[in-house]
């Protein structure tokens, strides 16, 4: 959080009367060229569509504090910064810290980030260098005690010293390229656990049966929300839309976890009551999307939006920003410290279906499995430039869902607003591809 | 999947008629209790039967001992399995032949009904090992496991058990083993010691010095017993990875009525069946291919359908009837129950 914009040296933390006094911060944040993006991006996702789901307006507020108006959100005790889903969220709610998740979406912070990386890279990981290398950066997660870092794809990989030299105190939670072995369930499950050591350092306080048992309640509570969220999303014609669901799941990186669930189960209420008097949010014949690939990140929603601004409707995704994020839930069969711990490793490498790992056959089962689930007409690819492992994984799935005659857009974009316009053609065009699929069969 | 696209609901609209009511009272049950008390009433069935007068006959196929001779309701098959296959070899092959295959067939109807759920809510043994797992988890000590290695070893022993336990009947029968052998596989089952103990029938309890035949028999029955309660206070189910009644079962399983089906499509592989697998079958989780997924391990105690978040990726059918499925309300109730308990 306090490392200067491209220093080669850890430098010691800036005192808080510093930045009050020495920043300089020509405008008012909500006025700088970042706030705009957001703000931008917000205005689209609510007023492009008509008779948004009112429990929304808890997480369009949210968006536009803590993005457009720069406010702080900073937790209190302890803060635990990660970089991936795959740092198991209840260790650090066990410990008495709050995790908040760093993946960004800011074209600001991916311009900044490029300085870090070579050019053809990853937006999502420049964007969060460039967020992490900023003095006061959005959200304003307050300083952070540890950034835990898993060793996922190589750019993350190599982001971790990055994120060393700025000042941030980073762990790199060592997670296997292999998932299908028992050697890598072993391997896995020894970094969890090497992982609960470095948080017992850093926290000064011990994994319990009993404080895991409590942080595993309220985890569950989230995914139970979400679990019954993804369920409307199931209703055909929709009541529910994809980039509401993004919006959603992006709260849960930053927002205090009661309150986001509270927002989430007054959501579903709301949701209960439009799907009994028929409220749809989408026409009937909307093409039903499944978005996959690269993770929307507020405030890029740019697909998402998209493709609901020109008539379909994102039903279901396999994305780790939304449905991978919250979807998988742990069974413990003894609740006793070290079943706990072993369970939880288990449920975040298990079911993932991260393109890192050396085989996909789990991402497209899934994606055939979510097509189905949620009566989806096609898939949309995001690959983000640069992000080698899903454009190198475009084929094997387009093949998939080629066999089983689900047609698949590939698209492959950044964070920049600069093919807007070519990219609505395209989703455009292949929306009223299905329409025409859909009134020919029927 | 396109057809119906009207009639997909959110699953918050599905619930009117009483069969689906049934249906989600059957697939949110707390299933473990359940399973605890119907296993207590089997272990009472199998344990005190006898008293009452009950009489399955002698071929049952789970351990309900012949040794326990007062309180037993019918015999565990692996007995007169082993006594009918000790006759001589001219009589096997004979007349009495026809009262081996007359066992056998009365077996496989006993086994076709149930499969390995015998095994996973019927057997007494396995029973005692839940309590004795019970006890571990009050004291607070963690459950050991084999390394993927070690299990692939091991899991050969069954097979080992069963060809031995007809092996040397059919060599006594045939003259080139010592009659002091017959039986073999009851001489060393944890079952002949541990359950007449519970009718207060202490004499199983003893070392047999008539020969040294059946001094070694005895004591390594009276051995593999003492492994028999070290080794399940450290591992859930410790001998049912080595039971050849097991073995045996798995043989006959795919013909069975009662059926542990896997929808491949479903699963996200993320591992949950098996981590509360009590004989750690990987399978479980990780094959997505084959849907009999019943494994030659497995104990049918259904706690992997009981713990899968999916709808319906895990179901236990009997005759093509599903009658438990996984679904996510289930488990969540099940998992709210467990993490607030």
């Amino acid at each position: 959080m306090n490392g200067p914009l491209k220093t080669t040296t850890p430098v010691a933390p800036v005192p808080a009367a510093t930045i009050v006094t020495a920043k300089t911060e020509p405008l008012p944040f909500g006025r700088t060229k970042q706030a705009q993006e957001a703000e931008r991006a917000l205005n689209h996702i609510i007023d492009d569509f008509d008779d948004n789901p009112k429990a929304m307006h808890y997480f369009y507020d949210l968006f536009r504090r803590v993005y457009c108006r720069g406010e702080s959100i900073a937790a209190a005790g302890i803060r635990i910064g990660t970089t991936c889903i795959h740092a198991p969220e209840e260790l650090v709610y066990a410990m008495g810290a709050t995790p908040v998740r760093l993946c960004n979406g800011s074209y600001h912070y991916d311009q900044i980030g490029a300085d870090f990386m070579p050019a053809k890279s990853c937006s999502l990981v420049k964007a969060t260098l460039g967020m992490l290398c900023s003095e006061n950066p959005v959200p304003r997660v307050g300083k952070l005690d540890l950034v835990v870092n898993p060793t996922t794809c190589d750019q993350k990989k190599k982001a971790s010293a990055m994120l060393q030299e700025m000042g941030h105190p980073v762990f790199d939670l060592e997670l296997p390229n292999v998932k299908e072995s028992e050697a890598s369930r072993v391997y896995w499950r020894r970094s969890v656990r090497q992982f609960v050591e470095e948080l017992r350092r850093v926290t000064g306080r011990k994994l319990t049966r009993r404080n895991l048992k409590a942080a595993m309640a309220r985890t569950q509570r989230a995914e139970k929300a979400f679990r019954v969220l993804d369920g409307f999303r199931r209703a055909s014609p929709s009541v529910f839309l994809g980039k509401d669901a993004f919006l959603v799941v992006n709260a849960y990186f930053f927002d205090e976890l009661d309150r986001w669930c509270e927002a989430v189960e007054a959501l579903n209420a709301e949701l209960g009551e439009r799907l009994e008097k028929a409220i749809r949010a989408a026409q009937k014949k909307a093409p039903r999307i499944v978005f996959t690939g690269s993770p929307p990140i507020f405030p890029n929603l740019k697909l998402p939006l998209l493709i609901e601004r020109a008539g379909g409707v994102v039903v279901s995704d396999e994305t780790c920003s939304a449905n991978r994020m919250l979807y998988d839930m742990t069974a413990i069969d003894e609740w006793l410290l070290n079943d706990m711990v072993d369970s939880l490793a288990d449920k975040y490498l298990k079911p993932c279906t991260c393109p890192i790992f050396t085989k996909n056959e789990d991402r497209r089962r899934r994606l055939l499995e979510l097509v189905t689930k949620f009566s989806a007409d096609g898939v949309v690819y995001q690959a983000f430039a640069g992000c080698q492992v899903y454009e190198m994984e475009q084929r094997s799935v387009a093949q998939t869902l080629n066999e089983k005659g689900v047609p698949m857009l590939y698209i492959e974009t950044d964070y920049s607003p600069d093919d807007e316009g070519q990219l609505s053609t395209r989703v455009e065009a292949f929306l009223e591809s299905i329409k025409t699929r859909k009134r020919n069969r029927a | 999947m396109k057809s119906s696209l009207e009639s997909v609901a959110a699953p918050a609209l599905q619930r009117s008629s009483v069969k689906n009511v049934l249906r989600d009272a059957v697939n949110g049950v707390d299933f473990n209790r359940f399973r605890f008390w119907l296993q207590i009433f089997f272990f009472v069935l199998l344990v005190y039967g006898g008293y009452a007068g009950i009489n399955f006959g002698n071929s049952l196929p789970t351990f309900s001992c012949g040794y326990n001779s007062s309180g037993r309701p019918g015999v565990c098959y692996l007995m007169p399995l082993q006594h009918q296959l000790a006759m001589p070899w001219p009589v096997l092959f004979g007349y009495a032949g026809i009262t081996v295959l007359t066992g056998f067939f009365t077996f496989f109807l006993w086994f076709i009904v149930l499969n390995k759920g015998w095994c996973g809510f019927v057997c007494p043994l396995g029973t005692i090992q839940d309590w004795i797992t019970g006890l571990r988890k009050r004291v607070g000590v963690r459950f050991a496991r084999y390394s993927h290695a070690q299990f692939q070893t091991l899991s050969w022993i069954k097979y080992v058990l069963l060809a031995l336990m007809i092996l040397i009947p059919l060599g006594i029968g045939a003259g080139y083993v010592s009659r002091d052998m017959s039986a073999p596989f009851c001489a060393i089952c944890p079952a002949r010691m541990i359950i007449p103990l519970f009718a207060a029938d202490f004499r199983q309890f003893m070392v047999d010095f008539s020969s040294p035949t059946k001094i070694a028999m005895t004591a390594l029955g009276a051995t593999v017993t003492g492994l028999f309660f070290t080794g399940s206070f450290v591992k859930k189910r410790f001998w049912c990875f080595f039971c050849p009644m097991s073995a045996f079962h798995y043989l006959l399983s795919k013909v069975a009525f009662f059926r542990l089906i896997k929808d491949g499509g479903k699963c996200t592989r993320c591992g949950d069946c098996y981590s509360v697998c009590d004989l750690q079958i990987k399978e479980i989780a990780d094959d997505v291919k084959t849907p009999q997924i019943m494994m030659d391990d497995c104990i049918v105690c259904l706690k992997c359908v009981a713990a899968c978040p999916e709808e319906g990726a895990l179901k236990a059918s009997f005759a093509g009837m599903t009658i438990f499925e996984s679904t996510e309300a289930g488990f969540v109730k099940r998992m709210e129950k467990g993490v607030n308990s």
